[in-house]
């Protein structure tokens, strides 16, 4: 993906990133998070979550993985995230973005983000700006 | 009642803690991993821009210690809100590289609403790398209610 082959408010691909126990514990481990609300669904529901749930900074690094996929070679500048609501381990997850603003000078996208839980609430919501070639 | 104006005096912009971090590469690639990111420039070591995911800077530094300076004045009881998190990317972050990260409190501001006065504290952690170039921003936003 090219700064010129992009439009406003281009939608990028949908992901469904793993939000399998498998990679949770990989990313607690890499990121020093290692928490069993993050990690245990019994000791999370004893905590009164619904069960082991998503760290809230995972979603940055998947939503930084689609904007990749969309658009290899990408550089992210900035990414913005708010965490809404918490979603739950080995459940499923959607991410999806939209180009919002063009800046035709430095080839800068702006980019609202979105990730869903499984029950269809939006879970964290955010902005990137992201350089693309030209 | 919290004097915010005093807060800002005194608290925005003073560094009040620093932290070192090695940039090793099983982490690295475990992260990109874990977040699914197949870009070689982060999955793939023989890469020739090989370098940490943009985004794996944003889990370093997340302790209290950081967080908020010791002499800190007591805010209450009440629940802190999670206000969001940003991180800007200035350069890449490589394997072997020796992080310091610089902590401050980046701003203090108060909304009224409904539901009374919310504190709001942007935590900013700021990181260098051995050679002092300014690598990244990460902000943690904590909103706090204050009083009605």
């Amino acid at each position: 993906m090219r700064f010129a082959d992009v439009e406003l408010g281009d939608d990028l691909p949908e992901t469904h990133p793993d939000i399998s126990m498998e990679k949770v514990r990989l990313f607690v481990k890499a990121a020093g998070m290692n928490f069993p609300r993050f990690t245990d669904h019994e000791f999370a529901r004893n905590e009164g979550l619904p069960g082991a749930i998503v760290p809230g900074v995972m979603s940055q690094g998947f939503l930084a993985a689609m904007i990749h996929q969309w658009a290899p070679g990408a550089k992210i500048h900035k990414l913005d995230t708010v965490f809404r609501s918490t979603m739950v381990v080995d459940t499923s997850a959607t991410c999806r973005g939209a180009v919002t603003d063009l800046d035709d000078e430095q080839h800068l996208v702006e980019i609202d983000l979105t990730m869903l839980g499984a029950d269809g609430v939006t879970a964290v919501i955010g902005t990137a700006t992201v350089e693309l070639s030209d | 009642m919290v004097d915010i104006e005093q807060l800002r005096r005194d608290w925005v912009g003073v560094e009040f803690h620093r932290a070192d971090f090695a940039i090793e590469q099983e982490p690295v690639l475990a992260y990109a991993a874990s977040c699914g990111d197949e870009d070689p420039r982060y999955a793939d070591p023989s890469h020739p821009d090989f370098a940490a995911h943009p985004m794996y800077v944003g889990c370093l530094g997340n302790t209290r210690e950081a967080m908020m300076p010791k002499e800190f004045p007591d805010l209450g009881p009440g629940r802190s809100i999670d206000g969001g998190k940003s991180v800007e990317v200035l350069a890449p972050i490589r394997v072997g590289d020796a992080l310091s990260g610089r902590a401050q409190i980046a701003d203090i501001y108060a909304k009224t609403g409904r539901s009374g006065t919310m504190l709001f504290i942007v935590h900013r952690m700021n990181f260098y790398n051995q050679r002092d170039e300014h690598v990244a921003t990460v902000d943690l936003r904590q909103i706090k209610a204050v009083g009605s």
